[in-house]
């Protein structure tokens, strides 16, 4: 009787249970369709983790630069961990994360998120720790990453963030509730229109110029961790004309990287060495590159990475180069397709 | 027992999902600000399109008066930009992820920026370009720091560096060097949230 009872118990369990994780599965936002940066850090696990270079930062490294350039061109195998807004302290514990998985030889990480020094938005916050595997690294980078208003137990049961979703459901929810879609080409984000930047606004006059204590320390951080396991970080400055790069945020990027012996790149400072061309390179009037743009700079960053770090050219690894050639294939499809929707607009 | 199963299943299903108008669903970050946006425009329809600087105490937080149009925080743009004319440039940054495009309209002496929410644009800021504009209280760029304190009291706080007056909602941010008035900022707390 006893015995019964414990079973019927436990099989009320696993039936609660069972919904409830049902009930996740269908209401977390699935980001297939709009918004589908909110899956660009997932996809990263479904990868076969042998990176020599891997990308840490916000919308201007995924939409920036193309790892099939660093392939094609240099036998670079390269992702890129990139979300939007990612915060500094996000990037830190993604490469913690990162480095659970393999150890690359080098680290690029893009400074414009210098400029933030305490959590900005829960929206953009979800979409960078969400996708995130369970580890430590993703506790630390939610306790850092929370607003006043954000609570810890929403992000180990999103149902409780997200039941409001039930009313406004739509059929990809169902659809992918099991399987995902691949969105990216190793993290990369493409776009192949064009929007000519023009009358891109300059900076507002700031109080203080100083980037924060709280950034600063997790950039110390990101230098130590990288330094401890043999990994060179390189600081780059994507081209991206908005937001405002001010000279006062330059001069203390470029002390940093001249104090703590880092390569730093400002791509806003090789347009002639690049060759970009704001007229045909972005898709956004200056905020983000298309895929003519991101090729250039991804080309010039491959150089630098071969002339300072002699990575090893392993475009006759046969297995890596099958791996490349059907990604390279992906993204030449894609291509075509948003070249011809492009056409017909 | 099945059935005690299945009511408790239905039970936090319905507590679950029954809950759910008021809180804000994370498709966007817009969703908090049209609170404020629409309060605002409320008040905005309620005024004639001819508006007078004795409007403005109609409106809420600190608004900013040119050539005869009021312009303040969350006040629906469109009819702003339609009566400040043809601007000297314009600028649009959509942003990262999410849909809806902020846009920046710069007219010679300042620059008014907007935020998108529903269908609709909202003003998010106004930043002073030069000193031939002053705020509706009087005070400009290159007044001395006792003329800000004549206009909007003591009653301040300091916030990145800034002077802060926040009134209804939306914030009026001066930076100050040597003692003189640099910055003029109107700001919607609307995008900070």
């Amino acid at each position: 009787m006893k015995r019964k009872r414990i079973i019927r118990t436990a099989c009320s369990v696993l039936v609660v249970a069972f919904t409830l994780f049902m009930l996740q599965r269908l209401l977390l936002p699935k980001y297939v369709s709009d918004v589908v940066e909110g899956r660009l850090i997932a996809e990263y696990y479904a990868e076969e983790k042998d990176h020599d270079v891997i990308f840490i930062g916000d919308c201007e490294v995924y939409e920036n630069f193309s790892p099939k350039i660093l392939w094609e061109d240099y036998g670079i195998n390269s992702y890129i961990r990139g979300s939007a807004q990612q915060l500094i302290w996000q990037s830190y514990y993604l490469l913690e994360d990162t480095l659970r998985y393999e150890k690359p030889k080098v680290v690029v990480f893009n400074v414009l998120a210098m400029k933030y020094d305490e959590p900005q938005n829960e929206a953009y916050n979800r979409m960078s720790l969400e996708g995130m595997k369970w580890s430590m690294a993703k506790v630390k980078a939610i306790q850092a990453s929370m607003t006043d208003e954000e609570h810890f137990l929403d992000y180990v049961f999103p149902i409780l963030r997200y039941h409001s979703r039930w009313s406004s459901l739509k059929a990809e929810d169902v659809e992918y509730l099991f399987t995902d879609r691949k969105v990216s080409h190793n993290g990369y984000y493409m776009r192949v229109d064009v929007k000519p930047a023009k009358d891109v606004p300059e900076g507002k006059m700031l109080a203080d110029y100083r980037f924060g204590e709280n950034a600063y320390q997790y950039l110390d951080k990101m230098a130590k961790l990288c330094r401890d396991n043999d990994i060179k970080l390189v600081l780059v400055k994507a081209p991206s004309l908005y937001p405002y790069w001010y000279d006062e945020w330059e001069r203390q990027i470029e002390d940093y990287a001249k104090q703590n012996g880092l390569l730093y790149i400002n791509f806003l400072e090789l347009k002639e060495e690049t060759g970009l061309d704001y007229d045909s390179d972005t898709y956004d009037g200056g905020l983000h590159l298309n895929l003519s743009g991101a090729e250039k700079i991804t080309a010039y960053l491959g150089q630098a990475l071969q002339d300072e770090y002699h990575l090893t050219d392993r475009r006759s690894e046969e297995r890596l180069s099958k791996i490349w050639a059907d990604k390279t294939a992906a993204y030449e499809q894609d291509r075509r397709k948003q070249e011809e929707e492009t056409e017909k607009q | 027992m099945r059935s005690k199963v299945w009511i408790g299943s239905i039970m936090m299903i319905a507590l679950l999902c029954g809950c759910g108008s008021d809180v804000k669903v994370i498709e966007g970050d817009v969703a908090v600000k049209e609170t404020a946006a629409q309060a605002q425009e409320k008040k905005q329809e309620d005024t004639a399109a001819e508006v007078t600087e004795e409007d403005t105490a109609q409106y809420s937080g600190y608004v900013f008066t040119y050539g005869g149009t009021v312009i303040g925080m969350d006040m629906d743009a469109a009819p702003i930009v339609e009566q400040l004319g043809e601007a000297d440039s314009y600028f649009e940054a959509p942003s990262c992820a999410f849909e809806g495009i902020d846009k920046v309209y710069t007219y010679g002496s300042f620059e008014l920026d907007t935020y998108p929410t529903d269908d609709k644009d909202y003003v998010s800021s106004v930043v002073f370009k030069d000193d031939t504009i002053a705020t509706t209280e009087g005070v400009g760029i290159g007044d001395p720091e006792d003329k800000v304190v004549e206009a909007y009291g003591s009653d301040w706080t300091e916030e990145d560096g800034m002077r802060v007056y926040e009134k209804d909602g939306m914030k009026l941010c001066f930076i100050l060097e040597d003692d003189t008035v640099a910055s003029i900022e109107y700001r919607s707390t609307a995008i900070e949230q």
